[in-house]
This record gives C-alpha cells, structure tokens and sequence, in this order.
C-alpha cells in the first residue's frame, strides 16, 4: 500500500520483486543505465578541460573515459570494445550462476559440477546451431532451436546424474558431482566429443546469433554484423552485449519468480531441513530432481551462449576451475539471493580486469605514486624485488596477474566464509539495515 | 449480496443506529475496506459489502436464536472483526450488546453474565469458553447459547449450548431465506431511547456497574466527538482515509467510541491489532492516522524509546542525544504555544524532522498519525511534551462511560499541558461549587445503571446532573485540570488536602516506575508503595552489572530502591514539603488484573492493595 511498505493485504504484495516505488524506481533506472552503458551519450558528450589527468585513474578513467583532449567524450561508458566483451561474460555467467545459485543457494544442494552442465550446453548449443563438414557434426539451426535445446540437453543429462546426486548430501554430493567434470573432459576429448565441439581451425563455425525463422539469407535480427538498430548504429559487440543483457534479464526473472513461488519455498524448506521439509509435505526426491533440472538448463543455455560468444570451445574450459569459480561467485555475492548472485558475478569477472588495468597502469606510470609502488610490486622477470609477474614467461617464485587473480579468489572465499557468509547481498543488506532501523539498533 | 435485498417497508421512527450507518456504508461505498484483521502473516481486508453481509448474517442468526429487543448478547473475546460484527448485529436487531474483558477472571464472568442475563453469549476461543462453562448452569439459565470462533481444543466439547461462528452465520442465512427482511424490519423500528449496549465500569470500588448507554447516547457522541470538526487538526473530519489500529479492550467506552463507532460514524479503516504484545510492531505495519491510547501505552512507548535508544550503537546514540535535546525544546515551546509551533520551533523541527524524528515515528509507527489522543486516565506532562516534541500531537481526553465520554477534550492549537481541556461547545459541564466535581448534563448521559436504580439515584445531583466523581478546577477560565477522584482525595491528621495521583503521576513518568500509590489519608505524613517497571529496570541493572533473579529480587536490590530513591527525591522537589513522600516500600509483586489488585483497565484498586500490603504499609508509619 502506498506509503505504507509494511501493511501487506495480500500474499501477492508481500512478495513483490521489488516493493516500493522506490525500488521499482531504482531498478528501472539500473536496468536503461545498463542498456546505455555500451553507447556513448551524444547529449553528455562534452570535454571539460583542465580533467586528462582523469584519464590516468585506472579503471575510473577507463569506464568512464574522462575528456582526455582529444575528442573522448566526457562519459563513454563502455563505448570502448575493450569493456564490453567482460560485461557480455558477465551476462552469460550471470545466467549459469543464477541455475547454480536455484541448485546451491536455494535448495543447499552443493554441486562442484555446474561446469559439466555448462560443457553439456555448449555441444549441444555448437551441435545443433553450427554448420557441418566433413570433420564435424551440426545441423545449422536457427538460435531459438540451439539455445532452448542446449538447456534441455543439459536437463536431460541431469534427470540421468540425479537419482544418484538426490540420494546424496553434503560432502558426498560435492565429490560426485566434481566427478562429473572430469568426466566431461574425457569425453570432450574423445574422438566424436571433438567432432561436436571442434577447434576454429578445423573451420568450425559456432552457433550464430542471429536471429532467423529457419535457414533462410537475412536473418529477421541481425545481431553479428555492425548495423542499424532502430535510429542508432551498433557494431556487433554492442549487438552481441544487448541480446545477452536481455536474455539476462530474462532469466532473472524467471529465477526470481522460481524463488519466491511454491517450488522456491519448497526448495529452501529441504535446504534448511529436508526431514523436516518431508515431513511437512514437500517430497524432498521430486524437488530435488527439479532443482537439478532447472540448475542444468540454466548452465546448459549460458553454455550455449559461451560458445556462440567466445567462438571456441575447449573441454578444459569447462574445468574445475568453473566450478569453483561458480563457487566463488554464489560465495562473494551471497548464496541464496538473486540480487547477490548478479553482483557476484559482476565482481569474479571484473575483479581480474581491475587488477589488470591497475597493474598497466603501474607498470606505465612514471608519476610519485604510482612509479614507486609499480617499482615495489612488479617484476618483469628480472629478479628485483616484485611480487607480479609482468613478463610472458614466469620464471621462479613471482606469480602472473593471472595467478594472482586465483590467489585473490581464494582469499576472497575464505575471507567472506568467515566474515561474511552472505556475501556482499549479507553486507548490503547490513548497510541497508542499519539505516533502516534508525535511529536506534533494533 | 446484501445490498440486492428488497428493503422491508419501513415502520417506526427510523432511528439512526450504529447498524444504520453500517448499512449506509454499504450502500454508498460497498468496494472501500472497513476493516483489516492480520491472519496467517496477511492483513485481511473487509469492504463495507462483506461486512455489511455478515452483520446481517449474524443478525439473522440472532434472530434465529430468539433475540429479542432488549436482550442482551454478551460478547468476551479480544478485539476482532467478528467483535464488532456481532456488535452491530446486535445493534440491528435491537438487542444489548454487553462486553467482557478479555481478562476477566472467571468470577467476573460469572458476575457479569447473571447481572446482564444475556441469552447469547460469544466467547472466543477455548479459554474464554471454559470460564463460561465453569458458571453453575441454572445461575445463567437465560444463557441459550455460546458462540466461539476458534475450534481448537474444542472438539470434544459436548455442551449443547455451544455452537460455532460459521455454523451461527450459516443459520442466520437459512433464517434469512426464511423471512427476508426481517432483520431491516428491526432497524426500523429502532428509537432512539433503545439501550443498545451495556458498558461496565471497572470497578476500583465495588463490584461493576452496567452503564445503559442509548442510541440516542451514541449518536450524540459520534456528533460531538467523532465528527467534531475542531477535535482534528486543520479541521479535518474523520474519513475513510484515516486508519486506526484497535487493540485496546473493545468493550470499554473509549475504544468503543475511538473503532467501532469511528467506523460506523465516519467510515475510519478498523485494523485490529493481533494482541496487546504485538501492537508495536502492528502499528509499524499500519501506520495509523489516529491513534487512541491509555497512558500506559503512551509510557510504554516512551519507555520503549529509551530502552532502545540506549541499545543503539555509539554513533546513532549521538543523533539521539541530540534528537532527545531537540525534542524537549519542540515540545516546550508548542506546549506553551498551545500546541502550536513558534517560528523557533518550527526551524528546530525541520533540522531534527529528517535526521531523526520521521525515522523515529516509523519506528514507533505514528508518522502518518495526525491525531492522538490519551484519556481513561492521568498522564505525565513529560511524556506528552516528548511526544509532541517529535511531531506526534497527542491530546489529552476526559470523559467518562455514564457521559458517552463527552465532557473536555484538548483541541489543536489550544491545548493546555497538565488540563484535560475545554468542554465540548454546547454540552452542560460544570464544576460543583462545594466539592468541585465536575458535572455533566447534556444527550450522552447515559440512561441508569442495569437494575441498579439506587446506584442511578446516587450518580445524578438532584437537579439530575451527573456527578463525574472527578474533582476538578478552571485553569484560566476556559481549560478543566481533574485533581482527583472525590473519594482519592487525602487529608492527613494535619488537615490538609493533597491529591494523590499528581504525585503517583509524577514518580509514574519516570521510566522506571510502573505503579506507585500514595497513602496519608488520616496520617501524619505521606508514603507511598512503589512498584518497579520490570522491562526497564531489569535492563538497567543488566547494563550495571547487578544480577537478578524474580521481580521481588530486582525491586529489593539496593541499588534498585537507591535508584527509586532517586525519582522519588526529584519529585518530593516538585511538590510543597507537605506533600513530600517520607518514606516508601517496595510492591513486592507484579500487580495483576487476576489477582485482584488491579481493575481489567489497569487501575489500582485502592481498598484491596491497602488490604493486601496493609502491614508493609503500617510499617512505614511506625
């Protein structure tokens, strides 16, 4: 009820996405900012002089490419191809993580597999949405065949992993399902497995986004070649951020509405006790088996979009090293909440590219600043005293920003466990109360 | 529905009776919500056609229980939609509603049922059930029938006066099948001299006493105070668009005249508190937009500020330092402003409006609230100018249940700290010239007590006002201040007359102090008997350090009766030196409705604690 958030009359209200008109607000504008973010705003488009010095903060200075003088519009946001392509990751893990976040989060099922599903994903997605020759199997169809059944296929391999994983918990679930992934790399490295997937240079062609009734010449959206959209121009990377960015959107809603609908509640009944959710009517094997199924078509689809996005596939991909990334992401945003999950996401991916930029930027700069620290912690290899490797080749004990970006993961896990076990959403939702409750503390 | 129903013919004089409102409500507004009741985590909504429906059902089904005009339907539950239902219901079929305190111990309930004679008797759930059914059946044996709405635990009740609210509404729908209009040929014949509810007084002395209250009672006091224009700020008459939470007792006069009567006389959205544990966090939900509540709540919820305000972390413990600070300087300043602001308290209230007094009032839950009153009893002046230092404009009431509650009221921009203030205009209020009790005469007064024609003789003077019982004196000729009640009064052996609850009030603003009575009547000095508020206490000696274990423990601590010491000496400094408490002991017990020391409104009764703690009392005087 209008100004009174708190006086729900019905169910319908009390588990609105978002309450208020304030968040309603709120969300809409976060959503046109993200629809912005790839183009550069004409209106904002001025250069304010005296500002280059700007352009030498990293990442501030990259994200919002501050007038350098020389024509760089005062706000850019990522009209530079060099950020659109981690915030289309973002989008498509996003998608895979929100399955995961269904299957972990909601329903504490802990799963180290979600890579496998992903894996499934994209061979199907390669299988059926990319061309055939002679050292490879596809069938060329159009996107709204290959990325639903890239889903599916994922599903039904889970509806095959799940009378086992069901009858399994915790730890022992963990395992087999990491067993999963070593699994799925054997078989993408079979013979056939690499039919499916193929490397570029056997003249792969990955799924396209385009999107066509069937086979036909023009497509009725044409979303790989630089063109027209409505009145604006858009290269394909613009496209391609776009469609992820809806197909996102889309999918957190439905994660959304999964949650907070019977089945969610449902699911967070078995995760907080699954007898005692038995015994209150939830059939804990039917509602396990649907977190799985859902978990999987949503790794399944963002498997399918990894492979249309990053135009290869390779069955080591798919590793482990996913899987804990997954981890990491349902962790650092915070396990059981959709918003959380996005804005994990969002921080596994762009950590590394913040570190990276910080570090160009160190190893560039001449200035007090950032010439001393970038002495103190850079390497090129060379024996000095740097802790980063900035080199190629890492020789001896100094780690590649890569590596670092590993370690950095692994604090971040054990430091969230222990400080904050939900995350930033268990932060923000701190930050949040807190001024909620003033002014007093309870 | 309802509203389709051919009208019957209309007889009689066509009185306008609460139920008559109902229905005009309905038929003018069917779709606007009448009332809310939370149920399973949701507040469901009742429009003016579902409750309309229902009243008639339960009215039919009245009918169908044999009620006849005049027969009285009791009704012992917490406040709920079907309390004010069955209420109406009863209205519509002329019959007498009477009202038990969810509290009332089984006694009383026997008391009351064989002094009101009811023959329909609605009792919510298993408890309330019990103590009817204790009652030696040929002592009620008007009682035909017992109406709960709660089955649990009920099931293998085999009494067959039992019968539950579905299965009486069911009936009244057969009987409306049967003789359409019925119920509307009641109404009809309503006149305004139809008792329509008997209102029993809590008792501080003497058994209860079932005031008679008319129709004729009820709609002067929806004209005079519900719809009175000048009660509200702006002059703003109630409307559909105010919302007011009823949690208190519905079967006393003021949450009567505050609900069910704001309901039917002005269309206020009725949402009924879950219970009395849970109205702080009822009225964060609601937000109301009037608010009525005795001053006991009203210190609770000051008290609950502070409590929580010295939980806070240190930096919002700042903010409300300084909130605190600016609040006390709002409040004196609008108080001696008549309640209005002075351009110094205006800009004071906009700097401490964002920062922390409109957080503050959503906490509490009375930031919409444009209207509150206090009454049934004295309040501290302190805790008024608090609340009226945040913005939330309390006023405070008197009125009594033999006047319909209609004698003074504090009105917006003229309201006078420590008075009651100005009688409503036209009303006949007066100040007897020996004793200065207040009187009253006007169309509230109430018709007589139940078969107690003595105890209606002794209530009127002999020119036929009514004796309040209150004393009371004119501040600056326009405002009442009450002084006590008559038989309150205290004259010690030096002959001098103090009034008691000036001072109980006083130690009673103290957060820490819950219940104090001051003794002296015939005596060479002053004492009193105090008893601690356990919430505040135990949460103060929690943050000293001082171990507890009972309510007896805590108040006998050193540091506890050092602490009471403390406010007693701040307030013996507020007070002549004849007035001054010498000495005073310790309540060794939670006072209690069950037991006796307290009426079901809360209030001490004075002759059984002077009997219960005589000899702590004698003590204090050897």
């Amino acid at each position: 009820m209008f100004g009174r958030p708190n006086l729900y009359t019905s169910y319908e209200q009390e588990s609105q996405i978002f309450s208020t008109w304030t968040q309603k607000v709120l969300a809409a504008f976060g959503i046109l900012l993200l629809f912005l973010l790839p183009f550069d705003i004409p209106a904002i488009t001025t250069k304010i002089p005296g500002t280059g010095w700007l352009a030498d903060i990293p990442v501030l200075g990259r994200v919002f490419s501050w007038s350098i003088g020389d024509g760089i519009p005062l706000v850019r946001f990522l009209g530079d191809a060099d950020w659109l392509r981690p915030m289309t990751t973002v989008f498509m893990l996003a998608i895979a993580a929100l399955g995961l976040n269904i299957l972990s989060g909601v329903a504490g099922q802990v799963s180290l597999g979600h890579a496998f599903f992903m894996g499934v994903g994209a061979c199907t997605g390669v299988f059926l949405g990319g061309e055939s020759s002679e050292a490879l199997y596809g069938l060329g169809l159009p996107i709204w065949i290959w990325l639903p059944g890239a889903g599916i296929a994922a599903v039904l391999i889970g509806i095959i992993v799940s009378p086992v994983a069901v009858k399994l918990r915790g730890l022992y679930l963990a395992i087999v399902t990491l067993g999963l992934v070593f699994v799925g790399i054997h078989l993408g490295n079979t013979s056939w497995g690499r039919k499916i997937a193929g490397p570029p240079a056997l003249g792969r062609k990955y799924p396209e986004l385009d999107i066509r009734l069937w086979k036909e010449e023009d497509p009725l959206i044409n979303v790989s070649d630089d063109g027209r959209w409505l009145w604006f121009d858009v290269t394909d990377a613009q496209k391609r951020y776009l469609l992820y960015l809806v197909l996102a959107i889309a999918f957190a809603f439905v994660a959304k509405n999964i949650i907070r609908s019977r089945t969610g509640r449902a699911l967070q009944a078995i995760r907080d006790r699954d007898i005692a959710a038995e015994v209150m009517g939830v059939p804990e094997f039917k509602y396990k088996l649907i977190a799985f199924a859902i978990s999987s078509f949503f790794a399944g689809v963002a498997g399918a979009l990894f492979a249309a996005l990053s135009g290869q596939i390779l069955a080591e991909a798919f590793g482990l090293f996913l899987s804990v990334e997954f981890i990491a992401i349902l962790l650092i945003g915070g396990a059981g909440t959709t918003s959380g999950t996005l804005i994990g996401t969002f921080f596994v991916v762009m950590i590394p590219q913040f570190v990276e930029e910080i570090t160009k930027w160190l190893d560039k700069s001449e200035g007090p600043i950032g010439g001393t620290v970038g002495e103190l912690i850079l390497t090129d290899g060379s024996g000095d005293l740097g802790v980063i490797n900035t080199s190629t080749v890492t020789p001896g004990w100094t780690l590649s920003v890569f590596d670092w970006n590993i370690v950095l993961f692994g604090v971040l896990i054990i430091v969230f466990l222990i400080v904050e076990p939900l995350g930033l959403f268990g932060i923000w939702v701190k930050v949040r109360n807190y001024w909620k409750r003033w002014p007093f503390s309870y | 529905m309802a509203l389709a129903e051919p009208m019957a013919a209309k007889t009689g004089t066509g009185t306008t009776t609460v139920a008559s409102r109902a229905r005009d409500w309905a038929r003018s507004s069917p779709q606007q919500i009448a009332m809310r009741n939370k149920d399973f985590g949701i507040w469901q909504e009742y429009d003016w056609a579902r409750t309309w429906g229902l009243i008639l059902d339960a009215g039919y089904g009245l009918l169908a229980l044999g009620v006849d005009a005049g027969d009285r339907v009791a009704i012992h539950s917490e406040d709920r939609p079907e309390w004010v239902i069955l209420d109406l219901a009863a209205v519509a079929v002329r019959g007498i509603t009477v009202g038990l305190y969810p509290t009332n111990p089984a006694a009383e309930v026997e008391y009351t049922l064989t002094d009101c004679g009811a023959t329909v008797h609605f009792a919510e759930d298993q408890e309330q059930v019990d103590k009817v059914l204790e009652i030696d059946r040929s002592d009620i044996a008007e009682l035909q029938t017992i109406i709960y709405t709660e089955p649990r635990g009920l099931a293998t009740y085999d009494d067959d006066r039992l019968m539950a609210w579905e299965d009486f509404l069911e009936l009244g729908r057969r009987h409306r099948a049967e003789f359409p209009g019925a119920v509307e040929q009641r109404m009809a014949e309503a006149e305004p001299d139809d008792v329509m509810t008997l209102v029993y007084t809590s008792g501080t002395t003497g058994p209860p006493k079932g005031a008679m209250l008319t129709n004729a009672n009820c709609e002067y006091a929806i004209d005079k105070i519900v719809n009175y224009p000048d009660r509200l700020p702006g002059g703003k008459p109630p409307s559909p668009k105010d919302e007011i939470v009823t949690y208190l007792p519905l079967c006393h006069v003021a949450e009567r005249i505050f609900s069910t009567w704001s309901l039917a006389g002005a269309g206020c959205v009725l949402n009924f508190a879950e219970s009395i544990e849970l109205v702080n966090q009822n009225l964060h939900e609601v937000q109301p937009t009037l608010f009525f509540a005795v001053p006991r709540i009203w210190e609770r919820l000051h008290a609950g500020v502070h409590i929580r305000g010295n939980d806070a972390s240190p930096f919002k413990k700042v903010w409300l330092k300084f909130a605190m600070a600016l609040a006390t300087r709002i409040g004196k300043a609008k108080v001696a402003n008549g309640g209005n602001h002075t351009a110094v308290s205006r800009v004071l209230y906009a700097i401490g409006f964002p920062l922390v007094f409109r957080p503050m009032k959503e906490r509490i839950g009375l930031r919409r609230c444009r209207h509150a009153g206090s009454g049934a009893a004295p309040i501290a002046p302190e805790v008024l100018e608090f609340f009226i230092g945040i913005g939330v404009p309390v006023y405070e009431l008197y009125g009594m249940t033999e006047n319909s509650a209609i004698a003074t009221g504090n009105f917006p921009g003229r309201m006078k700290l420590g008075t009651v203030g100005e009688p409503y205009p036209d009303i006949g209020l007066r100040l007897d010239d020996e004793t200065g009790e207040i009187q009253t005469k006007h169309a509230g007064v109430f018709a007589g007590y139940w078969n107690k024609p003595d105890k209606t003789a002794e209530a009127f003077t002999e020119d036929g006002w009514l004796r309040t019982g209150d004393v009371g004196e004119w501040v600056d000729g326009s405002h009442i201040k009450i002084v006590d009640r008559i038989k309150h009064i205290i004259i010690t052996s030096g002959g001098k007359n103090i009034s008691p609850s000036e001072i109980e009030n006083s130690l009673k603003a103290s957060p820490y102090i819950n219940e104090a009575m001051v003794i002296g009547d015939g005596r060479k000095y002053l004492t009193a008997l105090i008893g601690i508020e356990l919430e505040t206490v135990g949460n103060w000696a929690l943050r000293q350090n001082i171990p507890y274990t009972t309510y007896r423990d805590l108040s006998e601590k050193p540091e506890v009766l050092e602490l009471v010491s403390g406010v007693v000496e701040e307030t013996n400094a507020k007070f002549a030196r004849v007035e001054g408490i010498k000495k005073f002991e310790m309540i060794p017990k939670e006072l209690d409705h069950e037991d006796g020391e307290l009426t079901a409104t809360q209030k001490l009764k004075r002759e059984a604690m002077m009997s219960m703690f005589g000899e702590l009392i004698e003590g204090m005087y050897r």
